[in-house]
């Protein structure tokens, strides 16, 4: 008797499909007639979408339309959306439907942001959120972020990016590097540190040759400092342009096991300085998962 | 633990006898236990031919009798369901995933369709419809729609 897939009814070839990923599940769709109806079906995309899905979907703050489970996954991982009164970006990495997060500067806490003398909240048309928060002056930069690993996806790497832009009238920001960590609450080995100077990447040839000679300095310094204090100051992190006009500061990784709810707390600090700086604006912290 | 035996009949009439635990990690199985008279020859499972069923009860025996504890033993659970998969040719396999749809067994069902799944991933079209002897009944129209419709996959 002969015998193949084909005589495997579509419910159980969907089954099979849900198993893949969800590249593969779009590129089997271009199989045959009944591969193409499983592939598109509930089954498949429910189980790409995570688990808590539908919880993420009533904490949006307008309401998520969708006629079946990959138009959803879709519309999830091509247009974040906000959440939690729209102090939250969610959206699905297409290729893998894990879930990444971006934290609002408001949910954020900046040492004195509340103060208008230091920081000015705005709102930016390249952001989505209704506020972002421009550093107009401050010695003591301080800026701390969480997230409970629950809201994220099981077994996966995460980065934390702090989504900034540094504005023409900047000064000061690179004089000194940032301390950026990251660390898992509850979890003794799960502590990333690293140290960012807060500069456009590139800038280094642009700028005037005494800011060249000022930053030779400070990081000649600063690698003696390193030295003395035992080299504990992890590896240095570049500012990263995107895509959507914003540029990332990677601000460390962390694992999430999905076992147990732990918080993460990020933050990037400059403190030690005591010069004045200027120019840095915020949008948010990014959570996702590292490719 | 109970110790009771129970006589299951494939479609050729062939008898498989086990232990009672062992079978009702079958749902269609218990529940025909609970809710019908068994025939004299046992329990008729008229779409399972013995083929299939030696294997289905070769799963269920291993399966019941092993509840592993720690992960080593979950570890040799693991490699006892790869070393029985590798055993298999793709016609038992499409065949045991029928079977263990039929007769509820979960675990059967999640294995059988995840080896499925990881003989076509990373796989072309083409290559899935070889493997699987599929016909491509789709009009090039037709498969050029689809192809575009789900364009990220093909890039």
């Amino acid at each position: 008797m002969e015998c193949n897939i084909n005589y495997l009814p579509e419910d159980l070839i969907a089954h099979a499909l849900s198993l893949t990923a969800p590249l593969d599940a779009c590129k089997f769709a271009a199989t045959s007639s009944i591969f193409r109806s499983a592939a598109e079906s509930d089954t498949v995309w429910e189980r790409f979408l995570p688990s808590d899905y539908r919880d993420v979907l009533q904490r949006s703050v307008s309401p998520v339309l969708f006629s079946s489970k990959k138009e959803l996954y879709f519309q999830l991982s091509d247009t974040p959306i906000l959440v939690d009164g729209r102090r939250k970006m969610f959206s699905l990495e297409r290729s893998s439907g894990k879930k990444r997060f971006c934290i609002s500067a408001r949910e954020l806490s900046i040492t004195w942001a509340d103060n208008p003398m230091y920081w000015t909240w705005k709102s930016m048309s390249q952001s989505r959120f209704e506020e972002v928060v421009e550093l107009r002056m401050i010695s003591w930069l301080e800026i701390h972020g969480k997230i409970n690993t629950q809201l994220l996806s099981p077994n996966t790497t995460y980065g934390a990016y702090l989504i900034m832009n540094i504005s023409n009238r900047a000064y000061g920001l690179d004089t000194e590097p940032s301390e950026v960590s990251v660390e898992v609450s509850g979890s003794d080995n799960m502590k990333s540190r690293g140290i960012a100077y807060l500069r456009r990447g590139g800038a280094k040839t642009s700028e005037s040759w005494k800011q060249m000679w000022c930053w030779h300095r400070t990081e000649m310094m600063e690698s003696i400092r390193r030295v003395l204090n035992g080299g504990d100051f992890g590896e240095e992190r570049e500012v990263r342009e995107r895509e959507d006009g914003w540029m990332e500061i990677e601000l460390g990784e962390f694992y999430v096991d999905g076992v147990v709810g732990r918080e993460v707390k990020m933050s990037l600090v400059e403190s030690k300085g005591v010069h004045l700086k200027g120019g840095l604006v915020i949008e948010g912290i990014e959570v996702r998962p590292k490719l | 633990m109970s110790t009771k035996k129970i006589t299951l009949l494939s479609s050729d009439r062939e008898q498989f006898i086990v232990d009672e635990a062992v079978a009702i990690q079958s749902q269609t199985i218990k529940n025909l236990i609970e809710d019908t008279v068994p025939d004299e020859d046992g329990i008729p499972l008229p779409v399972v031919h013995s083929r299939i069923l030696a294997k289905v009860t070769e799963y269920l025996t291993k399966h019941a009798n092993y509840k592993p504890h720690n992960d080593a033993a979950k570890e040799e659970l693991k490699n006892w369901d790869v070393k029985f998969l590798g055993k298999l040719d793709n016609n038992t396999l499409f065949d045991l995933i029928l079977a263990a749809n039929y007769l509820d067994i979960k675990g059967l069902l999640d294995l059988t369709c995840q080896a499925v799944a990881d003989l076509m991933k990373g796989m072309s079209v083409e290559e899935v419809r070889k493997l699987f002897n599929i016909e491509n009944d789709f009009t090039p129209e037709e498969e050029e729609a689809v192809r575009k419709e789900n364009q990220w996959a093909f890039d």
